[in-house]
């Protein structure tokens, strides 16, 4: 039901808004800029720091007739006897607010002048100099001289490290609350608070690790002052002397926009770097949020280890060598194989570099595969979500169905907009077989053991916890359907994906709006890679035998080194990388590529939602870009693709490819102005986030559905009690090539462990923290042993990517060592 | 008489140039004189320390936004007390100044709060090519105080706590 | 042991007091309850609490921090808190906590000696018409002194030190 409109007039503007509407934004709407420090868009308001007073004016209501006075035509206004905090006032009708008068001004002054006397004298070292709110707004607002004696400034701990993540500066701190609200109200996990009271007021954490919340680094943006800081940028540079570029983080499926700031810097030798990474606005997307992981996971970048010359095996010895030799050697091999050859591309490329790998592969005839363990992704271009699907605007009457998928660690910002769709009255229904932390929020779980994952969905109608479910899902308006790969393999999953596909086939939501089937991928662009027509291959030894193998961007051996035999049965290995891999260490020839933050392009985030990247980065060494190393080779084949300009490449996916219709790097940099207002000179509002001036994306068009596939039986391992069954797990901090190089994050990735249930540790007699030994597929592992009372019995849990190579259930056998 | 007017002009003239031979001159025989330099002359820049040989720069970059030539660049770290460069959490890893850019306005001493980065006396520089003309901060940094120990020094921790030091009034 | 496993009694009191989705009220009782035998609450008591209430360990210690009766460090066995507002101070408060200050040779806010007594300054225990006053915590509990001197102050302490026991 739409809102009643409330018309008022703030310093003498009328503005019109809806019921409900605090002052503060209502005067935002027409460019009224009220300063507030503990208020924030996206959260309630507290009235706690009282910078927002403003002179407050209501009709006056005659006592007996209940009616507004009227003088002179028009109501009476009576104004309050003292100021009022605009941020905790709704608007009323008739309501007048001055802001302008000497009154509501002096009041801002002193508020100022009380919060400065706390507040150190800090700004020459402070982090937050340049992007401060408090320093913004008192050059705004508050008084040219202080009447506070400097010695009396009290002084406390400046250096507090609240996990190894974020720095505290006691004395900066203003008591605003805005850190401890955000992770309280908007991630639910309340590990800060205050401690103690009145001017000795201290924000603490006691959580184990310390702040333990993988959003933890966005209270740094929305501290108004230099009190939150991130170790990762301490001291790194000035907001004013960094450019920036925008971006989109690679490391899980969401996509979230990301703005770089690069700097170039002396102590890098003379190379430009990337200094610190920062939330792009994008309400459709990550809003103003950032994951941790997102965060500090940029240094793989500018790390020393890039490969920066092509490389070239002649038996044993590999040399450097020039492109021209290089792509020769490569080119003349692939003419020689005829169609016998695979193209094996990883989601981390781009859609640009996807389509020329593809339409190499379709050109010359060979075959061309996705290398993922999570299958099912033509499903999602079937009945993947609408156009208008954003998670940020679900509540009441829609329902959410998560499946085999610790959101939490796969794809944090889904997490975070899935839960506060459940607290705005979504309903969401969660399908594992272990506890995840989305659990909290949910109306409905259905728990079921590993193995039973697609017949579960299938028949959830018969086990009493689904049939509540089954009712939510089908009554509702819009059901949107997430799976993972949880414990699943690539048969698992695609089979996961078919059962849950035919749920939204039967319950009438397939391509409706509102409405579709979202795949919780391993990597940031595995979307557009299913939407191109890549597929996935089961049984990758078989497929590399006496073949030219072409591997762009995934490193088989290094996750499985059983891989290691069948790619030296190879015919010819050509290997495109960033770095020196295991497959890389087997190629014939070895073509170093740009990461992301060296050129532009795209990417399809797992909503099915294309995103630019701009350059951040002048070419690391003689790289180049994965499309354009794929048409230079194509070319020497025989084969004329595009391999200069990337905006030419979308031009012609869009006319290949039906979804990606009427598509150009035009219409993906258009922009909208998005609520609330963020950067420049609203930072004191919602944060030092960065406004999106270079493109908010667009999605793709949905495919005429058809029929839906059935599903087919899969055999899965399921636990039993007379063996240990390993399941693949995700983690969010694992040993990935691009997260890896970030030394900071190396107590959070820590060494490769297996979690078990504390029965199950004492039936392999193996003790929590201990060292253990694994054995899977015949090769041992040394592991931590953690336990947990939340991991089903009989099961392992193994995190993938921690360098022990597991990609669907495996049987394992688990000693002490 | 008219033939005597040039020669009395002559005469006014010479005697002008005689006069004027006579005086004392104003030349200063530089380089074996100097003329010493007013009290507020902006000359090369010198970073400066405290008594006790610490360094007085933060590493706060403000002279850099200053500058209206973008002349200079800075780049910060941070003190531990085992290797301390200045009292206070934060010092100038790198501090270079292009000296073809500056223009000696004076506007970085304005700026910085420390009171560390001044103007001083010496105008005698000179460089052949342009990269010599970027002085780094072992060219700017003042030697250390007689007596005193040159940075980094290790110092007893607790001892520097404030992330910016106690400062005075300035005096001029 | 857990707070549950010790007084498996006194939880289920405590929990019965509230209604079940509001059972974090219950923060407040079970935090006396912990500092029953150490004096303080411990990192395990608070964490006992928080999974208890199905709140964090950093909302239990954030109530501690709010209020001067609940303490999260290790001090004397008895914490003596002395109040020296201005109605008591009017009646010799001052002087009384000084002088018991410099007879155990401690400073305001330490432990004695042998770890037994802390004395703290606090504000306004209404008892401004007995001052001086102080309110003794303890392992029993809270009680209130009042028109004390420091001679009957230092006998208590002693009978403290003897017997483990206050005495009235």
């Amino acid at each position: 039901m739409p809102k009643q409109l409330v018309s008022l007039i703030i310093d003498g503007q009328s503005v019109s808004v809806p019921a409900g509407t605090l002052i503060v934004d209502a005067a935002k709407q027409v460019g009224i800029d009220i300063p507030v420090f503990c208020y924030h868009p996206k959260m309630e308001p507290v009235g706690m720091c009282r910078m927002c007073l403003v002179e407050v004016g209501r009709p006056v209501i005659d006592r007996v007739s209940g009616q507004p006075v009227i003088e002179g035509g028009k109501p009476k206004i009576q104004f309050g006897a003292k100021l009022e905090t605009a941020c905790t006032t709704p608007v009323s009708e008739d309501m007048q607010v001055v802001g302008m008068s000497e009154k509501a001004r002096t009041g801002r002054k002193e508020i100022v002048e009380f919060l400065l006397t706390s507040h150190p004298l800090d700004c020459p070292v402070c982090d937050k100099g340049g992007e401060c709110p408090l320093q913004n707004l008192t050059m705004a607002h508050g008084s040219s001289e202080s009447r506070f004696k400097f010695d009396d400034k009290q002084h406390q701990k400046k250096h507090v490290p609240l996990g190894d993540l974020i720095w505290l500066d006691r004395e900066r701190c203003i008591q605003c609350a805005r850190c401890i609200r955000f992770q309280g109200e908007i991630v639910g996990d309340a590990v800060l608070d205050f401690f103690r009271r009145g001017r000795a007021t201290d924000i603490v954490t006691y959580s184990e690790p310390g702040f333990d919340s993988i959003f933890s680094s966005n209270t740094t943006d929305i501290c108004p002052v230099g009190a939150l800081t991130t170790a990762d940028f301490r001291f790194g540079a000035r907001p004013w002397e960094m450019n920036s570029a925008a971006s989109i983080c690679t490391h899980c499926p969401v996509g979230c926009n990301t703005t770089l700031n690069i700097r170039r810097e002396a102590r890098s030798d003379g190379n430009m770097v990337i200094k610190r990474i920062m939330p792009r606005q994008n309400e459709q997307v990550n809003e103003i949020w950032l994951c941790d992981k997102g965060r500090f996971a940029h240094h793989f970048s500018a790390s020393p280890d890039r490969l920066a010359k092509p490389l070239v095996r002649t038996g044993e010895l590999v040399t450097e060598s020039s492109w021209e030799e290089a792509l020769n050697l490569a080119a003349r091999s692939l003419v020689e194989a005829k169609q016998d050859f695979i193209v094996l591309a990883g989601g981390r490329l781009a859609n640009e570099d996807l389509f020329n790998l593809k339409a190499l592969a379709d050109g010359l005839g060979g075959k061309a595969a996705l290398y993922t363990h999570m299958g099912g992704g033509y499903l999602t271009t079937l009945a993947g979500v609408s156009m208008d699907t954003n998670f940020g605007e679900m509540g009441a009457g829609t329902s959410i169905l998560v499946a085999a998928s610790d959101l939490y660690n796969e794809a944090p910002l889904w997490y975070l907009r899935i839960k506060q769709a459940a607290a705005r009255g979504a309903t969401l229904i969660l399908a594992g077989a272990r506890e995840t932390k989305l659990e909290k929020y949910a109306a409905h779980v259905i728990r079921y053991a590993y193995g039973d994952e697609a017949q579960t969905i299938k028949s959830m109608q018969k086990s009493k916890a689904g049939q509540a479910a089954a009712e939510a899902l089908a009554s509702a308006q819009n059901l949107v359907v997430l799976y993972g790969s949880d414990g699943l393999g690539l048969e698992g999953s695609a089979s996961l994906a078919e059962a849950c596909a035919g749920l939204l086939d039967m319950t009438g939501h397939a391509g409706k709006p509102g409405s579709g089937l979202i795949g919780v991928w391993p990597h940031a662009n595995d979307q557009g890679a299913w939407e191109m027509g890549f597929q996935p291959v089961a049984d990758l030894a078989a497929e590399f035998k006496n073949k030219l193998v072409y591997i762009a961007a995934c490193d088989p051996v290094g996750d499985d080194p059983a891989l290691a035999e069948a790619l030296k049965s190879a015919r010819f290995v050509i290997v495109q990388e960033l770095f020196q891999t295991e497959t890389t260490r087997l190629a014939n020839v070895v073509l170093p590529a740009q990461a992301f933050t060296e050129r532009e392009g795209s990417f399809t985030s797992g909503e099915r939602r294309v995103q630019r990247f701009y350059p951040a980065l002048p070419a690391f060494g003689e790289t180049r870009p994965d499309f354009s190393i794929t048409a230079s080779l194509a070319q020497k084949a025989g084969l004329e693709l595009e391999g200069t300009s990337a905006l030419l490449i979308m031009n012609k996916i869009a006319s290949k490819y039906k979804s990606f219709e009427g598509l150009s790097y035009a219409r993906l940099a258009e922009v909208r102005e998005q609520w609330p207002l963020v950067g420049r000179g609203d930072i004191y509002y919602g944060g030092a986030i960065y406004a999106n001036t270079q493109g908010l994306g667009t999605r793709l068009a949905l495919l005429e559905a058809g029929s839906l596939p059935g599903t087919k039986p899969v055999e899965s391992k399921r636990p039993s009690e007379s063996e240990l069954l390993a399941i693949p797990v995700c983690k969010i901090y694992d040993r990935g090539v691009t997260v890896l190089p970030s030394t900071l994050l190396h107590p959070h990735i820590g060494d490769a462990s297996v979690s078990l249930h504390p029965d199950t540790a004492v039936r392999f007699k193996v003790q929590a923290g201990s060292t253990a030994q694994l054995t899977v597929n015949g090769t041992a592992y040394q592991v931590k042993v953690l336990v947990d009372e939340k991991v089903p019995a009989s099961v392992a849990l193994l995190p993938r990517s921690m360098g022990i190579p597991i990609n669907t259930p495996a049987t394992i056998s688990l000693k002490a060592a | 008489m008219r033939v005597f007017e040039p020669l009395i002009e002559l005469a006014r003239g010479l005697g002008t140039t005689f006069k004027i031979m006579l005086e004392k001159p104003v030349t200063v025989q530089y380089p074996e004189q100097k003329k010493p330099v007013k009290p507020r002359f902006r000359g090369r820049h010198v970073l400066k320390r405290y008594d006790n040989g610490l360094e007085k720069c933060i590493g706060c970059a403000l002279c850099a936004a200053a500058c209206p030539a973008d002349a200079i660049f800075v780049e910060s770290a941070e003190n531990t007390d085992d290797v301390r460069f200045s009292p206070g959490d934060r010092y100038a890893s790198t501090y270079e100044i292009n000296m073809l850019r500056c223009i000696f306005c004076g506007f970085c001493e304005d700026a910085c709060p420390t009171e560390a980065v001044v103007l001083g006396d010496n105008y005698e520089l000179s460089f052949t090519n342009r990269r010599d003309a970027i002085y780094p901060k072992e060219m700017l940094i003042e030697p250390a105080p007689a007596g005193t120990l040159p940075t980094p020094q290790k110092v007893p921790p607790g001892l520097y706590t404030r992330s910016v030091p106690e400062m005075k009034d300035p005096q001029d | 042991m857990s707070l549950t496993e010790k007084y498996p009694q006194e939880v289920k009191k405590i929990l019965a007091k509230y209604p079940p989705e509001q059972k974090r009220s219950a923060v407040m009782p079970l935090l006396y309850l912990a500092q029953r035998q150490e004096g303080y609450a411990t990192r395990a008591a608070m964490q006992d609490i928080a999974d208890l209430l199905a709140i964090t360990p950093t909302d239990v210690a954030s109530i501690i921090g709010f209020y001067t009766l609940f303490h999260d460090e290790k001090e004397g066995r008895y914490r003596m808190q002395v109040c020296t507002d201005l109605p008591c101070a009017l009646r010799g408060a001052d002087q009384f906590l000084q002088e018991l200050c410099t007879n155990l040779q401690v400073q305001v806010g330490q432990t004695s000696e042998d770890d037994l007594v802390t004395i703290e300054e606090v504000k306004c225990l209404a008892g401004c018409d007995k001052a001086p006053m102080f309110q003794l915590q303890g392992e029993n509990g809270i009680e209130y002194h009042e028109n004390m001197t420091v001679d009957k102050t230092l006998e208590l302490i002693e009978a403290l030190r003897k017997s483990g026991k206050e005495v009235k």
